[in-house]
Parts: structure tokens; C-alpha cells; sequence
């Protein structure tokens, strides 16, 4: 059982000294609790504070990092089984196989396609991670080959999946761009650890399923703990029953050997079940997919599932911003009311505005789903923000007039608002509840 | 005193000094400050240099027979005040409770350790606005606003000065030694002339907590212009030193102490819980709807002010009482309360607060604003108008309870008790002697625990203001308060947010948590 932030705090000194950035030793121990806040942060924690927290406050899943630079993937570090328990942190990595069997024009080519899988998705850039070179050849010294060609020219992160020949002939020539080695094995873990660690690379761990792999893994991690799991994927539903039992263990149980990022090889040969095998994986805790599909048809989908299942849930209820809301069947003389994209809010205006019976636009300030009150408070529902809002949004080419209704609670921005933004600002009712009789007051052509 | 030691925080040491002489060549300063530390056990001692300017003629003017004043806290002392011989002279100090609405003073004879005079007047602030918000902003965005709304408070507290001296004529304003301040933190920025701007902005940063203690002049208080000015710690934005106080008050955060809860029924809703270990709080910003704004007929608890409602189950007719049998003008918070747990036992509206308004009473119609309820006929009231309760009115009290019930939800939950595991709820904020407690069950406001568990405290925050100016040790354990209280920021997360929208019905989305309540 996970230790509570009261459980930690009684080991801690109490001072509240605010030396960890924490405001209060109660707060540092939530913090760490939540496995967002080390021990070693103190400086002030007695040895047997440490004895009795080090491991059980150690974060469950290590953070591993692969590549340099802008091609730098950061893994693990995830503390939820569930998303909505609090949020998962770092997004599953992409990687695109390249067989070592291509060469020349053919490999250039194949490089150059995975380069361009780089996509836009409301208004954020989402992009494979990784490049897989696989040593299909069997030969060592074609691999290295193709490993420094792919070096050179590709966007994204190594992995390298060889056997130990292929991996000593190729890692050590481009170890400065820090690549993932595949993999060390039961045969083999001794010569690849120790070529890793050497080349200051992490390394996956392949067994064979969980029993198998914990062993090797305890091996390991003796020595060298910059890690990635691989549970040698043969079946999906076993590979996912290991994933899911792997990253139980780690939170719940604190199991060692299993609290690295797991990565997960695809093995459906069709292409749009691959997409649907690697979907399974990235909502189910793996902190690499490795493919073989390179379509951007075939991966937009999973992208777009990525960029969703690792959205922070902890936002409050928000409707979305970008858009007009139409209520009725709107027409240029419809009225536009202004209120903030809290969606208790929202939902308050829009009753009432279809209570009306007179068609209304609603435009929803983006105030991070705070309330009309909240965000005036906080400075975020005033002038400035609200006619750049109402600019950008474009809601004033659609209707033939020149006025909004803003709510009567924040009546005192209507004079800064008009000037800012040229408006005719209409302050309607304080209460949503009144824009029934407001609008029938102020609009009585329009009641039908 | 609740226990702790009458030792205030200032205090008039007479002493008879070794005359200076050729084998006593000590200077006049060493002299003073080794028999001082002699009688303070304090190790350091401040002293300003006005003081030191005049200090050789001071010394020998009575030889060497002087009057010091000094405060001490926690091993420092500071000397306020040297005088020539042993005189007897008054020592008083002033406490103050700097509310949003209302500032509260209290003259207090720190050598008798108690109070002799009280004041109470409207925080003249409020022309900038009835809540710390619109202050800030006016504050901020006006030419010379802090200037002007920081001039305000010193004149409203100036007023309440001159108000108990001439109550007290035979204390003279040179009589005031030392002051204690408590206030919510935009009222500890305001009075101290610190501007507040980054306390509304996210991520809501108060630009202090701990206050330099200052002089009475640097701020142009109407005191003895040496006097010692204290300024009560904050926690966080919205988590100030009239909190710090009231925690020091019921002692929730003694050693030993059980698990407590602190509850502030006020617009920004503080709370605290904890124990004698740790402390947890928050600001659920339950907004100012218990004190009668914002609704319809909403009002101070005053003369005319409904404080008590009855509803008729079978004929829907209303009676009710007012404050001091005058004839009813609105709706004082009390009644508000009670009034909403009566509408809904009644069956008048349903649990998320809808109106029926199909039942056969012509008390229930359709107004401006949707649904009401008529309490009283124009006829019986002194303004002319049927006194209503709106269903507006109703979505605004309960999200006002909802806040209050979500911000003591969300504390216990991110310590992990159950409610059960409440020992005292200490009750404090505007609402005098008039909550009804079952009634703020029943709607689901505070938490159905056994009412013997629930204590009302009044203004605690004045009372530990009060407590720190006569205990050092009181001052000292205020202090560590208020460095070990935990803010939750109840914005972060969905827990508050989840938690709120439970709330929003009468008295909760989860009746498992109101047992004892029928509905």
C-alpha cells in the first residue's frame, strides 16, 4: 500500500522550514505522496527518515531518457493506473522500423518518409519519436551501416535492435546521439549492459513474460539502471495482460524490477490492425510502440489517441472556446451573448437563451473554465482579453449589428470593454435566469 | 486568555543602573543593554538611533534611574522608549480586526491583561468596492489608487481610535504603546500600503505573509508615534491573518488537540482542519449570499431582518420573525437558511432547487426573474413590497452552501479522514447567534455530525488578536501557525470542482452523508 501524505509527514522534521520549495512540511509530504516530490529535496531529514521513506517515496516508475537535444524522449515517470486519477505525464513514443536490408537510394528514401511524419492537430505539431533500425541483415558490419546513415539524417531518437555483434559494431559510433539499445537478453544482458553503461545508453531488457523478465530485470538493475522493459511480445492480449499487471505491481505494489517504461512490439502483419494493436498499447501504459506501419493516414489516428489519452484531465469542466454557439435558428439580428467557457456557465446561458425562444449566438471566452465572477476576479474575464476574444473569433461578421450582451455581474467592464473593442456593450442581467425577459424587452421584433 | 500566560508584548522595566564611574567607564548603551538583558533574558537587543541621540542625558537625568519600554518576543527584544526615573506610567495597546465590511477595535490595559473599551465602525474601503477584489482593482488600475485605498483603512482605524479615547477620556493617545492588526491578507497588504496586484493574478501569490513589525508614524496611525505596529502572519492569497487568529483562538492546533475543523461562514469562506500535528486550509470563496447580497431581498442582520421562517406543509402560508419585532424590510442570512430548508421540507422546491410551481398557492407565481415565493404580503412589510425568494435566489444559496460543504469535502479528503473522524467544528463568521445549526444541516451546509460537536466562536479573529498583544507566547505560537497551515489551492485539480457539483442539491448528491436527515 502507498504511503498517504499524513504517513510521510510524520517523518518529517516539521520545521516548515520551506528550504524543498514546499510552503509546508505537510504540503512536501502531499507532494511526495503523489510521487511528485524525492526525499533527498530536504535537507533536513534524518537517517531514519530516509531508511523508512527512501523506498517507498521513490518514484514508482524511473524516468529514462533516450536521444539528445530536440530529439530527446523522455519515458516513465507515470504515477496513475487510470488517467483521471490524476493525469499520465509523458506521452507513449512512436518508433518506425528501417531494416538494415535497405541500402542506398532505398534507405534515403524510407528515411525521408519517415522525417515527414510530422502532422498538425489543433494547432499543435504531433510527431513520431523514434526511428527503429533493425539488424534484419544479420550482419554486423551492415548495420552499422545503416545505423550511421539513419544517424545522420534522421529527425528523431535511435533504437537499435540487433543482436550483440551488430550492437558492439554499431552503438559505440553514434552513442553521442544517446540511443536506445534492443536488447539485453537471459544469453546476452552481461556484454550489452556492460556495452550500454560504457556508452552511457540506455538499454530494454527483453524476457520472457513477466516471471522471466522481473528475474532478468533484478539481474540488471544490480548493475546498471537506465532501463526499458520488454516483455517479448508474441500474443497482444498476453502482451497486454503484462502491461497492465507490470505497471500495477510498480504503483500499487512497488515492485522494483518492473518501475522502468515498458515498450511494446507490434505483431499484426495487417496494417490497420497494427493501428488498433498500438492504440491498445498506448492507452495501456507503454511508454514505447514500435511499428512497422510509416503511412500518415495510419498514424494520424493513433496520434490524435496519443495527444488525447495524455491530455491533463485535471482541467476543470470547460465547454470548448473556438467556436460560435448557435442557439435556435440564428439569423444577422440575432443578439451574441458573452459568458466564459465554465460549463456550469455555459449551460446556464444556453437554457435560458433557448428558454427565450429568441434565436441567440453564444460566444464563450476561453477563461480556463473558471465562472463569469471567478474569472473577472482573476483578471482573465475583463476588457482586454474579452475583445480580443470576441476579434478573433470572428462572431461579428456574422450578424448586421454592433452589440454584445455581456452578464450583470461584471456590468463594471462595459465602459473599457466598448472602448477597447468599438462594441456597443449591452449589460444584460446579473442572473442567467433573466435573459428570458431581457431579451423579450430588448428584442421584441424578433419574438415570434 | 485560553490558557496561555498574561505576558504582553510590551512592557515598562524599571531599572537603577551602576552609576559610570573611573573604574565603570562602560558606555551609556552597554550599560543599559547588559542590566536590560539581565532582566529580559533576551540575548538581542535592538535600539534606534533617536534614542541613542538623547541617551546620555537621559541616563543622568534621574542618575541613572530609568524607565524603559521594550517589547520582547521570542529572545529579541526592541526598546520603544527610554525615560528619565521610575515612573508609573499607562501602558495600553490596541487591537483591530480589519474586516472587508467592518473593523473592530479593542483598547486594551496590557498591564491588567484586559479589555476596557471596544469600537466597531464600516471599513470606509468600501467605496472601492464591497469585496477585496474590486479593491485590488481599484488599487491597481487607478492613478494613485493604493495610495488613496491604504489612506482609507488608517483613517478608518484613526476614527475607531479617537471613538475609544473619547469613551476612555482619561487615556491620551501617547498612552497606546503597541498595536496587533488582523485581517485577511488583501487587508494586510492594504494596511501595511503593499500593493495586493499579484494576489487576484494566477497563481495567486501574496507578496508576503510574515510583516515587518513597523512604527506607528511610518503608517500615520493616531497612536504614540514610537508605538509598535504587529501585523498577524498570512497563510496564503486568500487565507490571512484573521484565520491565523481564529486558529490560535479555538487552540485546533494546540499539542494533543483532537481533529478540529474551523469554518469561516463569510464571502471568502475560509477553512481549517487539522490538529495539534498538522493543519490543512483553504478559501472556498462561497461568495457574500449568506450575508444577504446578491439576493433578491437580502440583507444584514438587523432590525427587520427575517431571521426565522415557518412554512405551512398543508396550506403552503408562511410565518416568520424578525429581528427585534420590527416590521420585515428583507432577509438576514439566518432566515435565508432556514428559509431554504423550509421551502424544500415543504415540498415547495425539489432537491436541486426547482419550484413547484404547480402546487395550489397563489404564493408561488412567476416573477422578473422566473419562479418565487412570496413570504410576506406587501401589506405586513415596511417597504412596500412583497418580500420573495426567488428560485435565482435559491441556485445562488445553494451554490454559496454547496462551496462551504465541497471546501470541507475536499480538505478531508486530501488528508484522507471521513467525517466522522471531526471531533469540534468551530463556527465562525458574521452570523452572531443566530445560525441555526440543524437548519444549515438540513440544506446540507455543514456536515451532519452530532450538533454537540459544533461550537460557535463569533469574531475569533479579533479574540486572538486580542490574545497575542497580551501573550508573547500566544504572538510566538500565531506565528507557527500560520508557518505550518497547508493551503490547498482549490483550483487545481477536479476534486473541489467534483466535489461542488455534488453539493448543488439539498442537502447533497450522496445522501449516504446526511443520515440523519429526511427528506
Amino acid at each position: 500500500m502507498a504511503l498517504t501524505g499524513l504517513d510521510i509527514f510524520k517523518q518529517l522534521p516539521k520545521t516548515n522550514c520551506k528550504d524543498c520549495g514546499s510552503p509546508t512540511c505537510l504540503a512536501f509530504a502531499m507532494a511526495m505522496a503523489n510521487g511528485k516530490a524525492s526525499l533527498d529535496m530536504c535537507p533536513h531529514a534524518t537517517e531514519a527518515a530516509k531508511e523508512t521513506l527512501g523506498a517507498a517515496t521513490a518514484p514508482p516508475v524511473r524516468t529514462v531518457k533516450v536521444g539528445v537535444g530536440e530529439q530527446e524522449v523522455v519515458m516513465g515517470d507515470e504515477t496513475v493506473l487510470f488517467r483521471h486519477d490524476k493525469t499520465f505525464y509523458h506521452p507513449t513514443a512512436l518508433a518506425i522500423q528501417i531494416s538494415d536490408t535497405l541500402s542506398g537510394a532505398e534507405l534515403d528514401a524510407k528515411i525521408e518518409k519517415i522525417n515527414g511524419l510530422v502532422m498538425d492537430r489543433v494547432g499543435q505539431k504531433i510527431a513520431i519519436d523514434m526511428v527503429a533500425v533493425t539488424n534484419c541483415s544479420g550482419n554486423a558490419a551492415t548495420f552499422k551501416a545503416a545505423v550511421e546513415a539513419v544517424a545522420a539524417k534522421a529527425n528523431f531518437a535511435l533504437l537499435l535492435v540487433a543482436n550483440l555483434e551488430g550492437l558492439e559494431a554499431a552503438v559505440p559510433a553514434v552513442a553521442a546521439k544517446k540511443p536506445l539499445l534492443h536488447a539485453a537478453t537471459a544469453e546476452n544482458w552481461e556484454k550489452v549492459v556492460a556495452l550500454a553503461k560504457a556508452n552511457n545508453c540506455p538499454v530494454v531488457v527483453k524476457g520472457d513474460g513477466l516471471d522471466d523478465t522481473a528475474a532478468l530485470v533484478e539481474k540488471v538493475a544490480a548493475q546498471y539502471k537506465e532501463l526499458v522493459i520488454d516483455f517479448g511480445n508474441k500474443q497482444q492480449a498476453k502482451t497486454l495482460a503484462e502491461l497492465i499487471n507490470a505497471r500495477r505491481l510498480a504503483i500499487k505494489k512497488k515492485f522494483r524490477p518492473f518501475g522502468y517504461p515498458l515498450l511494446a512490439c507490434t505483431v499484426a502483419t495487417d496494417s490497420k490492425e497494427e493501428i488498433v494493436e498500438a492504440a491498445t498499447y498506448v492507452a495501456k501504459y507503454a511508454s514505447i510502440v514500435c511499428l512497422k506501419v510509416d503511412e500518415k493516414a495510419q498514424l494520424l489516428p493513433l496520434m490524435a489517441w496519443r495527444m488525447n489519452i495524455y491530455t491533463d484531465p485535471q482541467k476543470p469542466m470547460a465547454v470548448e472556446s473556438s467556436k460560435v454557439y448557435e442557439i435556435g435558428n440564428v439569423g444577422p439580428d440575432s443578439p451574441v451573448y458573452v459568458c466564459t467557457n465554465f460549463a456550469l456557465t455555459y449551460f446556464a446561458v444556453e437554457g435560458e437563451v433557448a428558454a427565450s425562444k429568441i434565436p441567440g449566438y453564444i460566444v464563450a471566452v476561453d477563461t480556463d473554465g473558471a465562472s463569469v465572477l471567478t474569472a473577472w476576479a482573476a483578471g482573465k474575464f475583463v476588457a482586454e482579453p474579452i475583445a480580443e476574444f470576441i476579434k478573433n473569433i470572428g462572431i461579428m461578421d456574422k450578424v448586421n449589428h454592433n452589440s454584445i450582451v455581456i452578464p450583470g455581474y461584471v456590468a463594471i467592464i462595459s465602459g473599457k470593454l466598448k472602448e477597447k473593442s468599438g462594441l456597443d456593450v449591452i449589460v444584460g442581467p446579473q442572473e442567467a435566469a433573466g435573459i428570458p425577459a431581457f431579451a423579450k424587452a430588448r428584442y421584441p421584433h424578433l419574438v415570434k | 486568555l485560553n490558557g496561555y500566560p498574561l505576558n504582553p508584548l510590551c512592557r515598562c522595566i524599571r531599572l537603577t543602573l551602576p552609576a559610570a564611574n573611573l573604574q565603570d567607564n562602560r558606555d551609556d548603551l552597554n550599560r543599559l543593554t547588559l542590566a536590560l538583558k539581565k532582566e529580559t533574558k533576551c540575548t538581542d537587543i535592538n535600539i534606534s538611533l533617536p534614542i541613542i541621540r538623547n541617551l546620555g542625558e537621559t541616563l543622568r537625568a534621574a542618575q541613572f534611574k530609568v524607565t524603559v519600554l521594550v517589547s520582547e518576543v521570542g529572545g529579541k527584544a526592541e526598546i520603544i522608549a527610554v525615560e528619565p526615573g521610575h515612573s508609573q506610567q499607562p501602558l495600553y495597546g490596541i487591537a483591530v480586526d480589519i474586516g472587508t465590511t467592518t473593523v473592530v477595535a479593542y483598547l486594551l490595559d496590557l498591564e491588567k491583561g484586559r479589555v476596557v473599551e471596544t469600537a466597531g465602525t464600516h471599513n470606509r474601503q468600501a467605496r472601492f468596492g464591497d469585496d477585496v477584489i474590486s479593491r485590488i482593482v481599484y488599487a491597481v488600475d487607478e492613478p494613485d489608487g493604493l495610495k488613496t485605498v491604504y489612506q482609507s483603512i488608517i483613517d478608518t482605524i484613526n476614527t475607531l481610535i479617537t471613538d475609544l479615547l473619547i469613551k476612555q477620556k482619561q487615556i491620551k493617545e501617547a498612552d497606546i504603546r503597541v498595536m496587533m492588526a488582523a485581517g485577511n491578507t488583501t487587508m494586510a497588504h492594504l494596511f501595511l500600503g503593499i500593493s495586493p496586484k499579484f494576489i487576484r493574478l494566477e497563481p495567486y501569490i501574496p507578496t508576503a505573509n510574515f510583516f515587518p513589525v513597523v512604527k506607528a508614524q511610518a503608517l500615520g496611525l493616531r497612536v504614540n508615534p514610537d508605538a509598535l505596529v504587529f501585523s498577524y502572519p498570512s497563510v496564503a492569497s486568500y487565507v490571512g491573518g484573521d484565520i491565523v487568529s481564529g486558529t490560535l483562538f479555538t487552540g485546533m492546533g494546540n499539542e494533543d488537540a483532537p481533529i478540529s475543523l474551523l469554518i469561516d461562514i463569510g464571502t471568502n469562506g475560509e477553512m481549517v482542519l487539522g490538529s495539534g500535528d498538522w493543519l490543512v486550509t483553504c478559501s472556498c470563496s462561497a461568495g457574500p449570499a449568506f450575508e444577504g447580497s446578491g439576493i433578491t431581498f437580502g440583507m444584514r442582520a438587523m432590525y427587520g431582518a427575517i431571521e426565522r421562517v415557518e412554512i405551512d406543509s398543508q396550506t403552503y402560508e408562511a410565518s416568520y420573525s424578525t429581528i427585534n419585532n420590527g416590521k420585515p424590510i428583507g432577509i438576514c442570512g439566518s432566515g435565508l437558511i432556514d428559509c431554504l430548508a423550509k421551502l424544500r421540507r415543504t415540498g415547495i422546491i425539489d432537491r436541486a432547487g426547482k419550484f413547484q410551481t404547480s402546487l395550489p398557492t397563489e404564493r408561488i407565481r412567476i416573477g422578473d426573474t422566473g419562479p418565487e415565493y412570496v413570504l410576506v404580503w406587501q401589506e405586513e412589510t415596511d417597504i412596500d413590497r412583497d418580500i420573495v425568494i426567488s428560485e435565482a435566489d435559491v441556485k445562488n444559496l445553494l451554490r454559496a452552501k454547496g462551496a462551504v460543504f465541497a471546501g470541507i469535502r475536499t480538505l478531508l479528503n486530501v488528508v484522507g479522514f471521513e467525517l466522522e473522524s471531526i471531533e469540534n467544528i468551530y463556527v465562525a463568521g458574521g452570523f452572531g447567534n443566530y445560525l441555526n445549526i440543524p437548519d444549515a444541516i438540513a440544506i446540507g451546509l455543514l456536515p451532519d455530525i452530532p450538533i454537540e460537536k459544533y461550537k460557535y466562536v463569533g469574531n475569533t479573529s479579533a479574540k486572538g488578536a486580542c490574545m497575542a498583544l497580551l501573550s508573547q507566547e500566544a504572538w510566538l505560537e500565531a506565528n507557527s501557525l500560520a508557518g505550518k497551515m497547508t493551503y490547498i489551492e482549490l483550483s487545481v485539480g477536479n476534486l473541489f470542482m467534483d466535489e461542488f457539483v455534488s453539493s448543488l442539491f439539498i442537502p447533497h448528491t450522496d445522501l449516504t452523508l446526511f443520515p440523519n436527515i429526511s427528506l
